[in-house]
């Protein structure tokens, strides 16, 4: 009797166990699938936290203002900023080195990072797009990707131009890549040409909405890549850039930041006299609080709570500097600017100021930062323009700082500032030089470009050259992601600087990363040069 | 003694044996010198007519006068007896400590001889002596092929544990644990005190049994059962004292001086600063006893040790109860066994060893000696020398911070064998294993180190972290025995059903108003709470990881002198791509006792086997092959959007090893040696792959891809050089070798394990590529210094030298090998002479071949000018002209060593006198007395798994197989350890 119990409950047990094969995996503790949560868009002044979120996320962390990728390439390559070895710091394999020489290969990690940056953007782009949103969202939507691939074009030209996620397409030339990104824009303008502006069947904004697109911020772009049009396909565009630009100036509800125009001052230290109560004119335009910037047309924006992904504080003061701003943690002693391009200001242009942190350093009950263990003995905090030497080692309080991304006190390593994309300022500069050189006269670059001299506090341009034109340039948008690709523009990326001899130019175009070429099975051809 | 007694029987057993012939009853008892042996087979030889002994050993079978009786049990030697007309037979079974030894192979145990595969049985008395804190440092240097190195030895670190070198690239590396036929378990759970024997499964053909689980290897513990008697106590204790043994050589505060260091006054010896003699104790009672129908074993283990680093080290308090059960007239065994173990670590902070090395030998350890106006209030009374990237005075790192753990793990397995007939058992198991883990760790507001002390706010930070794991495990399978003849045939199967799960949760949060109390232990007052986007928190939990299993194996003897095992695994689990579930895991084996046939003089077993099994490795982690997201708020509107991290793969399976063993095992008089020699071909390891990102929309998901083929060569070999009556000598080495070679990557070459902050994060110093040795040590060679600057050597004679590390891969590097962290042969050789009441156990261990990057001299050696606040390394290697840090051949070391592992001197005391007291036997044991190595680093020992860089006090916590040969600076020292035992039985 006992023994049939315990034969039934074997035979049942068995039975039981042949039931049991289900191995269906459901995670929890991670997210699968794509959601998109929509927050109270009408709040903020930017206009943040619709159903595209996820998309201007992906542009703030496709390296935009911080160290390790599109950022890091844009600046690095070029005369306005270097990361000097400082001994065994920031030596780094010699990669940044490399940067700054124009001799970097395409295992440097920088430019991988870049790559997978902005295609990372257009996957999320391509999956919203996919979702089904209205014509106005699609018309963002799309003038977001164009932007992603612009970048992708200027950086390294020739790519592939996906536009559904997971379809994979052939690689195209860098003028089919033009072509496609001017097109996409157009057509969220819902116009054919820059040239006969009729807006009215756009399906993009019009009102002020920084931290989306609107139609200035089309054409604003437009006018960017107009500009460079030539370099990318050998056909000049100077007329549209000028078009598109002009349209902005003449027509949008925005202002140049200039005597008035001002935020409080959040880096202030309450005792030490010199540190102005407020920011004002240019920069404000790069504050912690430049969030209603009337300059600002697109920006991109960060939090250091809610919006993390600017780190320029970390990247580029000394250690000791956090006790000028009582940073939440010690910065990295990274990024300085060469003092060629320093001195390119004038003394009295209030660019200056508000472009560098420079000379000895006050802590926040102004006395003097100490830094004891002080290449120099001396333990003053100094930021000497001068920077010693490249390699192997250049002094840690080397080179004056990138500060036009102001810093707050008590801030934290992401910084509150946001990224401007596309702003007034700029478009003055694009439509100079674009009337310039499609007239082959720059002196017809005077009337705007003294425009933006004026509130830098400075006098007309004399003369006005096409070098002095880059020097401008160069003061007004430093730390702008622009610098390399004007100094292709004006054919000056190839040449001489300081550290850094002459380059093929074949430099013009970084290469495509080596682990993408080897994943892609053969459908990407390396750029000539690598 | 016992030997002349069981003669003596045998003698008796004989003396019967001419008498009566003819058909009768034959009643008997099958014993051993333990007692009745329940179980046994008694076969009436040439019939398939037999039975088993009861649980008291008795046996009753039909038998003619004439007929011979063949008695026989595993692990002890069969005999055959003659009926010889006697009603009544008493037979004595001799365990057979070679060739009849029983070990155990996955549901189911065989004895050695059967065995046609590498399996290697320890048993406790050939355990390593000493300071054990943990079950596999028992087993460290016994098993050829079995690698167990905890690197610098820090008492709450695991060792890593490996099996004839990497048998996957991205999963689990350690070989299976199953305790008492728990699959799957944690070494945790069991004491060492309570360990009876390891068993190592160490090729594919037995570990195939286990299934996508046996690749890495199969170590089966075997628990100490209870014994039937009357109630024995053991009690066993130790206390030993341990050093660190070897430091690293930096600058004495005037060479410091003198080489151009920044000069703050004092001097400071920082290592002496923060380590200690460390002394630890250990106490292990256990009770055991029984009956005819239930034995028992219940023991307890405390342990208390201490870390050479201060506050560091844990207590531990562990208990088991086995207990075995005969039920239903014997039909039904019950074993139960159950444990529970409780541990409070000290965990402190490994890291101030590397700031302790690195710190400035002038610097003062207290503000009050500063050299300048420094206020130590703000830094809880320390100096810290401000305004350097990565330097924290290690004396206030330990002493201010806490690092505390605390888990509880419980487990229980209940096994049930029913014998349906007298040739089929049915087996169940149901085992349950639940595990708790919490930390802490306290920065107060005064500690520079993560405390954030130089800020004006948001000082003090607590840190929580809790982690749960439970594991089920049911399993159910029959075991069929039938002989016919002269062939025996074992046939096994079954069903296994496991589950895992895991939660895990963490808080960090800081801003404390002051010093005042522990804030860990009033988070409410953290001013974090009022500012958004600065508390931390975190919180995950596992899908349920089930592996579903179905499983047979057949066990053929034939003649007793030929083998033929094989068996089949069909499993499934979750953690695979829907495409790709399930896979079939087969292995066969054949072994062959030549000696049947040759009839060797003074030969016992002279066997050659070969086996071939595949296995499988699953992947760590879950969801790999499903797709992963981040998400991230779009500011402050409440707007938010995910990205893609990872993309999904549902041809995800799982990876294969297919191994073949060819061994040799010779029995004869003095000696006994096992060969083995194997290879084995890994094929689709799971890798976090590099994809095109323009069509997958990230660059990364883990697909299947690659191949890697090892080839090995094992020995042991055992010899009783003296093996007289009072004075026997014993010497054992075992010998191991392989060489995994990588057949096929994703990439043709890569480069990986980077040096680290400062400044050489992009420095990658291994190199792996299709058709070479994995983890080659790749850089260029050192020739000289000029100027300050390192002189690499012209390698290709281009007349240029590209030394730049993302040229690492091109063809115009001027890089080479610079030697492998994997040893080339590794050794254990032990010795034990036992005269009198004494007994000497030495054992040394050896390796060799492998090369060590010493990173400590690779960023603090040159004499950087940027760098004079920190001291200087300065071994005999240095080059004092050399002022820039340049990863190259200079720091590449060879780090072959031997070492005298284990030295015990144990004395058996006569208490004949003392009536209670059975057995007293105390025991003097030396750890790592003797270390002889050209190593300048602390630690010689291979780095098998490299974890990963780790700066500002960061604990790095990766795992990567492919870059071995770092050893890295928050390796913690090595000690030196002298211990004192008793060991007492009443």
């Amino acid at each position: 009797m006992k023994i049939n119990k315990i034969y039934f409950s074997i035979v049942a047990s068995l039975l039981l166990v042949y039931a049991c094969t289900d191995l269906e995996e459901e995670l929890r503790g991670e997210i699968t699938t794509d959601i998109n949560i929509e927050g109270i868009s009408s709040g903020g002044s930017g206009g943040g936290g619709d159903a595209l979120s996820s998309a201007f996320v992906a542009l703030r962390n496709a390296g935009t203002a911080n160290h390790g990728g599109y950022f890091a390439l844009q600046a690095l390559v070029t005369d306005e900023t270097v990361i000097a070895a400082k001994g065994g710091d920031w030596y780094d394999g010699g990669v940044l080195i490399e940067l700054h020489k124009h001799t970097f290969t395409a295992s440097n990690g920088f430019i991988n990072g870049a790559w997978n940056q902005q295609y990372s953007g257009i996957n999320t782009v391509n999956e919203l797009l996919a979702s089904g949103l209205d014509a106005g969202s699609n018309a963002q939507l799309r003038v977001l990707r164009a932007f992603f691939y612009w970048r992708l074009m200027d950086l390294f030209g020739n790519v592939k131009i996906i536009t559904s996620p997971g379809v994979d397409a052939p690689q195209a030339s860098r003028s089919e890549v033009f072509d496609f990104v001017e097109s996409e824009i157009l057509a969220a303008l819902g116009i054919d040409s820059v040239l006969s502006m009729d807006l009215s069947e756009s399906p993009l904004g019009v009102g002020d909405n920084k931290y989306r697109i609107n139609r200035w911020a089309a054409l604003g772009l437009l006018s960017k890549i107009y500009l460079n049009s030539e370099v990318y396909t050998g056909n000049a565009r100077y007329d549209e850039a000028a078009a598109a630009a002009g349209y902005v100036i003449d027509n949008g509800p925005y202002t140049l930041c200039s005597t008035g125009c001002s935020v409080p001052n959040l880096g202030k230290r309450p005792s030490v006299a010199s540190d102005p109560d407020s920011l004002e004119g240019f920069a404000a335009i790069f504050a912690p609080n430049n969030e209603n910037n009337p300059e600002i047309i697109w920006s991109v924006q960060y939090d250091e709570a809610t919006a993390g992904g600017m780190n320029f504080s970390q990247m580029t003061l000394h250690y000791s500097s956090q006790f000028t701003w009582n940073f939440q943690d010690q910065p990295w002693n990274g990024y300085a600017t060469l003092e060629e391009f320093y001195n390119s200001f004038d003394d009295n242009d209030r660019r200056k100021k508000a472009s560098f942190i420079a000379g000895p350093q006050l802590d926040f009950g102004g006395s003097a930062v100490l830094d004891y263990a002080s290449d120099d003995g001396n333990p003053p905090l100094n930021y000497t323009p001068q920077i010693n030497e490249l390699e192997p080692n250049s002094l840690r309080e080397a080179g004056a700082r990138m500060g036009k991304y102001s810093f707050k006190q008590f801030g934290r390593p992401d910084m509150d500032n946001d990224y401007v994309i596309v702003r007034l300022g700029e478009l003055y500069l694009n439509r100079a030089e674009a009337l310039a050189r499609a007239a082959g006269d720059w002196s017809l670059a005077g009337p705007d470009v003294n425009v933006i001299r004026s509130r830098a506090g400075v006098g007309p341009l004399s003369p006005i050259t096409a070098d002095s034109f880059l020097a401008e340039r160069g003061r007004e948008m430093f730390q702008e992601t622009s610098r390399r690709t004007d100094l292709i523009r004006f054919d000056k990326f190839t040449g001489t600087w300081w550290e850094k001899p002459a380059s093929a130019e074949t430099r013009e175009l970084f290469p495509i990363p080596f682990e993408q070429i080897q994943a892609s099975n053969g459908s990407l051809t390396q750029n000539p040069g690598y | 003694m016992k030997k002349n007694l069981f003669t003596s029987f045998l003698m008796l057993a004989f003396m019967f044996l001419a008498q009566g012939m003819y058909a009768q009853t034959v009643n008997g008892t099958v014993t051993s010198e333990d007692g009745p042996l329940p179980g046994a087979t008694v076969v009436v030889q040439g019939t398939s007519a037999g039975t088993t002994t009861d649980f008291d050993g008795n046996f009753s079978i039909q038998a003619g006068a004439d007929d011979v009786l063949v008695v026989s049990f595993v692990g002890f030697a069969s005999q055959e007896v003659a009926v010889a007309g006697q009603d009544q037979i008493t037979v004595t079974l001799v365990a057979d400590n070679e060739l009849e030894e029983v070990v155990i192979t996955g549901y189911g145990s065989q004895r050695q001889k059967e065995v046609t595969s590498a399996v290697v049985k320890v048993e406790a008395q050939e355990f390593n002596q000493g300071a054990i804190s943990a079950p596999e440092q028992l087993l460290q240097g016994k098993v050829a092929g079995l690698q167990i190195y905890n690197k610098g030895g820090d008492p709450n670190s695991a060792a890593v544990i490996r099996l004839r070198g990497i048998s996957t690239v991205g999963a689990n590396q350690q070989p299976l644990i199953v305790i008492d036929g728990v699959i799957g378990a944690s070494l945790d759970l069991v004491d060492p005190n309570d360990i009876e024997s390891f068993n190592v499964l160490k090729d594919g053909s037995a570990a195939a049994i286990y299934g996508s689980r046996g690749s890495s290897g199969v170590i089966i513990v075997t628990t100490k059962e209870g014994k039937k008697g009357e109630t024995a106590f053991n009690y066993s204790g130790q206390v030993n004292i341990a050093q660190k043994v070897n430091s690293v050589d930096i600058m004495s505060p005037s060479e410091f001086v003198a080489a151009g260091g920044t000069n703050l006054g004092q001097q400071t010896i920082w290592l002496d600063e923060i380590t200690r003699s460390a002394v630890t104790r250990i106490h292990n009672l256990s009770a055991s006893g029984g009956n005819d129908k239930s034995t028992y074993r219940v023991s307890t283990n405390i342990r208390n040790v201490e870390g050479i680093l201060k506050n560091t080290g844990f207590d531990q308090f562990n208990t088991r109860l086995n207990y075995s059960s005969l039920l239903f007239n014997d039909k039904l065994r019950v074993d139960f066994n159950t444990s529970f173990t409780k541990k409070n670590q000290m965990n402190g902070f490994p890291q101030a060893l590397r700031y302790a090395v690195m710190a400035n030998p002038t610097m003062p350890i207290y503000g009050v000696d500063s050299p300048y106006q420094f206020n130590s209030d703000q830094f809880g009374g320390y100096f810290e020398s401000l305004g350097l990237f990565d330097s924290f005075n290690p004396v206030s790192m330990v002493e201010q911070n806490k690092n505390e753990g605390s888990g509880i793990q419980f487990n229980y397995g209940l096994d049930f064998s029913f014998s349906l007939t007298e040739s089929l058992d049915i087996n169940g198991r149901i085992a349950e294993q639940s595990a708790r883990y919490s930390n802490t760790i306290y920065y107060p507001t005064t500690s520079h180190f993560n405390g954030n002390a130089t800020s004006p706010l948001r000082k003090g930070l607590a840190e929580f972290f809790d982690a749960q794991f439970s594991s089920e495990l049911y399993e159910i399978y029959g075991d069929l025995n039938q002989s016919f003849g002269n062939t025996d045939l074992n046939i096994t199967a079954g069903y296994s059903y496991q589950q895992q799960n895991f939660k895990s949760k963490f808080l960090s949060l800081g801003d404390f108003p002051d010093n005042s109390l522990d804030f860990s232990d009033a988070i409410e007052y953290s001013q974090d709470l009022l500012n958004s986007g600065l508390v931390g928190a975190g919180s995950d939990a596992s899908p349920d990881e089930k592996i579903i299993a179905f499983f047979g194996r057949a066990n053929l003897t034939i003649d007793d002198a030929i083998f033929i095992n094989a068996s089949l695994r069909q499993e499934g689990s979750t953690k695979l791509g829907e495409d790709n579930r399930w896979g079939l895991f087969p292995s066969v084996g054949l072994g062959v006792d030549l000696n049947n046939y040759l009839n060797l003089s003074n030969v016992d077993l002279f066997k050659v086997r070969v086996g071939y099994g595949v296995t499988g490795s699953l992947p760590g982690p879950n969801g790999l092959s499903q797709p992963g997201r981040g998400l991230a708020y779009d500011g402050g509107q409440g707007g938010a959007g995910t990205f893609l991290t990872r993309a999904a793969n549902p041809d995800l399976k799982w990876e294969e090893k297919a191994e073949t063993n060819f061994g040799v095992e010779y029995v004869g008089g003095k000696l006994s040696a096992t060969v083995d020699v194997y290879t084995r071909n890994i094929k689709d390891f799971i890798l976090d792959r590099v994809v095109d990102v323009a069509e997958f929309g990230v660059d990364r998901r883990f697909e299947n891809a690659g191949e890697l083929k090892t080839t090995g060569f094992e020995a042991a070999i055992n010899y009783d050089i003296v093996d007289s009556a009072d004075f026997k000598y014993n010497m054992g080495i075992n010998f191991s070798t392989y060489k995994t070679t990588l057949e096929d990557y994703v990439l043709e070459a890569e480069m990986r394990g980077p040096l680290g902050a400062p400044g050489q994060n992009s420095t990658l110093m291994i190199r792996n590529a299709v058709g070479e040795e994995i983890g080659q040590i790749w850089g260029p060679r050192y020739e000289g210094v000029s100027g300050g600057n390192p002189v690499f050597a012209d390698i290709n004679g281009d007349g240029q030298v590209i030394a730049n590390q993302d040229a690492a891969l091109s063809e115009d590097v001027d890089m080479e090998v610079l030697g492998n962290g994997t040893p080339d042969f590794e050794m254990g050789w032990s010795n034990v002479i036992t005269f009198g009441d004494w007994t000497i156990n030495a054992f040394f261990r050896g390796a060799f071949g492998h090369s060590l990057i010493n990173t400590f001299r690779a960023f603090y050696e040159p004499r950087l000018s940027t760098q004079t606040s920190y001291n200087f390394v300065n071994t005999e290697l240095a080059v004092p002209e050399l002022t820039s840090a340049r990863f190259s051949s200079l720091y590449v070391e060879k780090a072959d060593f031997v070492k005298l592992d284990n030295l015990s001197i144990s004395r058996r005391v006569d208490v004949s006198n003392i009536s209670f007291i059975d057995a007293l036997n105390v025991q003097l044991t030396a750890q790592n007395p003797i270390i002889i190595t050209n190593y300048t680093g602390t630690d010689p020992e291979p780095n098998l798994v490299d974890r990963g860089t780790s700066d500002n006090g960061q604990i790095a916590r990766g795992s990567d197989v492919l870059a071995p040969g770092i050893d890295r600076r928050y390796n913690y020292f090595n000690t030196r350890t002298f211990t004192l035992g008793v060991n007492i039985k009443f």
